[in-house]
């Protein structure tokens, strides 16, 4: 087995009497590209800046390509960082910028660390802005500054804190595509700490979702995607419907019942008969017309155009639930309709305990 | 632009106070060192100056005591700054109290504090004796170390304010991001903040250098007739020999050195700013 790039040990941390980070153990691989994922407040930049060595570890070890780093300062880490507000240094020049790791840590003689700072401009092109110095370029172009000074020094792990926040939505898309890039010409082993779970999913090798200190589940962005182990990751992850039913086992293939007389059927062998929380996608709600042969009755509340997508709230005895159908058919506020859902696409997460 | 006219509408009681409270009575003070009593030029009082040797003394003096201040506030003023930069705001808040109280005490009182504490006998003198650094009856008074210990004091407050703010100002993730690049933390004191706060070191300098070239109370309490700086000077020129277009010619040439001040500061901080 290859050893891990960066291994945390039952890492907590507290400020004070709060505990922020309740114990987080995680292994990441050469070359992976691992996000962060959670709500804000949740300890994912405390746990970022903790493999920084920004912030001292309460209790557990940090190890960083085979070092014990828990208790060396961020200079002696070999790691490198990307700060949401980029922290370019202002009175230097974007070439002075990229060189400055290189020379803080002695990295190389003075024609190569030259020489690597050209190749790394160009990997990110702006050779053509190195003598600027960061308040005349554009956000997206500060953004590439920091980036390449954070890849010039081939660190063994390459930490990103929300870089992508700051920028407006056409730009993120494009460095999105720019970072999935970069890490595979670098192969730099990544930490990515983002809100957006779409980002998390669209970057990432492994995505960990982190609720209150704790990681709530980990994976890879399909199962996360496609399986949510628990309500919080199900919500998290934009499968917002969450419903408290009764399954019963009626003959063999059980089924989650809404309300008398309308029952959702379910997997067989997915779950015992009783309580339990039902989850599934807004996009795999398919609406049909009051009088089609199957599906349940249900009602819609609200009709919200979104361009590509209609969003739909229904209802169905005392529940709710979205769901997300493109144009092709359209129903009105109040209109009457049948629901059905893929029994596949219905995932009974946590018995609800009565 | 109507806009145009009202800014001006807002600024004229202000500029009209300026005017008259200021650039006339001191235009005119400045135009008496120039002019003979008929009222022609005359360039008699500034070459006066400029060619007895006591008066040169006495610009030497006020020069390098007005740089050695400066260069004593600076540098315990920047590490000052930073660290009530660094702490918690209650802390900060404290220290900025406990920075401008002096402020508000006169400065007469401050510097006849100095006089009891370094005179024959008093605390400073005292302690230097039962260290075995000097005899007895020795006393600070009268020295130049009295002038600069005096001047620091009061001048110490503007230095760090100035520094404080440019300091607040800074994105605190600058100097994480030099230590992640791989500064320890005086190399990222030295590379960072102090690069940054460059600007409020040379407006703090500014204001303590031109403040002590032109104090006069504490350098003659605390420096006595035998070390005379430029502005006691004038004062006894106006007041003892009544010789006012001399002391006027005396304050023309504190008015030009520290002008030719301002023209290097503003170029630098217009580098500094963009």
């Amino acid at each position: 087995m290859t050893m891990a790039a960066v291994e945390l040990n039952c890492v907590t941390k507290s400020f004070g009497d709060v505990q922020v980070i309740k114990g987080v153990s995680l292994a990441i691989r050469k070359g992976e590209f691992v996000s962060l994922l959670g709500p804000s407040g949740c300890g994912k930049t405390t746990l970022l800046r903790m493999i920084a060595g920004l912030e001292k570890v309460t209790t557990g070890s940090i190890i960083i390509g085979g070092t014990n780093s828990t208790r060396l300062p961020p200079e002696r880490r070999d790691i490198a960082m990307v700060f949401q507000s980029y922290a370019l240094l202002p009175h230097l020049t974007v070439r002075e910028n990229v060189m400055f790791p290189l020379r803080m840590r002695r990295l190389g003689r003075k024609d190569e660390q030259q020489r690597r700072v050209d190749e790394v401009l160009e990997m990110v092109q702006l050779g053509h802005l190195a003598n600027r110095r960061p308040r005349e370029l554009s956000g997206g172009q500060q953004q590439r500054v920091a980036v390449a000074r954070a890849v010039v020094s081939r660190p063994q792990v390459l930490l990103l804190d929300e870089p992508l926040s700051n920028l407006d939505a056409r730009l993120r898309e494009s460095m999105q595509e720019e970072l999935i890039q970069l890490h595979r010409q670098t192969g730099l082993t990544t930490v990515f700490v983002t809100h957006d779970q779409e980002e998390a999913l669209s970057l990432s090798d492994r995505v960990v979702l982190l609720n209150e200190g704790r990681i709530e589940q980990e994976g890879a962005p399909t199962d996360l995607y496609s399986a949510p182990a628990t309500p919080f990751s199900a919500s998290f992850m934009g499968s917002s419907n969450l419903l408290d039913v009764q399954i019963e086992a009626a003959k063999g293939a059980p089924c989650a019942t809404l309300a008398p007389g309308s029952a959702l059927p379910l997997e067989p062998g997915c779950a015992a008969a009783g309580p339990a929380t039902i989850t599934f996608r807004q996009e795999d709600v398919q609406l049909l017309p009051a009088d089609a042969e199957e599906g349940i009755l249900a009602t819609v509340e609200t009709r919200l155009f979104l361009g590509s997508r209609i969003r739909y709230v229904i209802t169905a005895g005392a529940h709710r639930f979205r769901c997300l159908a493109s144009p092709g058919h359209s129903f009105a506020a109040g209109q009457a309709i049948r629901v059905r859902i893929p029994p596949g696409r219905i995932r009974v997460i946590g018995r609800t305990l009565a | 632009m109507a806009s145009h006219r009202e800014d001006w509408a807002i600024a004229a009681p202000g500029l009209l106070l300026l005017l008259l409270a200021f650039l006339v009575p001191v235009g005119s003070i400045l135009a008496l060192g120039v002019r003979t009593e008929g009222g022609e030029f005359t360039p008699a009082y500034v070459i006066r100056f400029l060619t007895e040797p006591y008066y040169l003394g006495i610009s030497w003096r006020t020069i390098k005591l007005s740089v050695v201040i400066t260069l004593v506030c600076a540098l315990v003023g920047f590490p000052f700054a930073y660290i009530m930069a660094r702490v918690g705001p209650r802390l900060r808040l404290w220290l900025v109290i406990l920075i401008t109280l002096p402020l508000m005490t006169s400065v007469v009182v401050r510097t006849f504090g100095w006089m009891v504490l370094l005179g024959r006998g008093g605390l400073v003198p005292d302690i230097m004796r039962s260290l075995g650094l000097v005899r007895r009856n020795y006393t600070l008074m009268h020295t130049e170390v009295a002038i600069v210990v005096g001047m620091v004091q009061i001048l110490f407050p503007f230095m760090v304010l100035s520094i404080l703010g440019v300091i607040l100002r800074m994105d605190p993730r600058l100097e994480e991001a030099a230590r992640v690049m791989g500064c320890t933390f005086l190399q990222s004191v030295r590379r960072v903040v102090l690069p940054v706060a460059t600007p409020g070191i040379v407006a703090g300098s500014l204001l303590v250098f031109t403040l002590s070239a032109s104090y006069f109370i504490t350098p003659s309490l605390l420096g006595g007739a035998r070390l005379p700086v430029l502005a006691g000077s004038i004062y006894e020129t106006a007041t003892r020999t009544q010789d006012w277009p001399f002391a006027a010619a005396q304050s023309l040439i504190l008015f030009t050195a520290v002008l030719l001040l301002l023209f290097p500061y503003i170029r630098l901080t217009r580098k500094a700013g963009g």
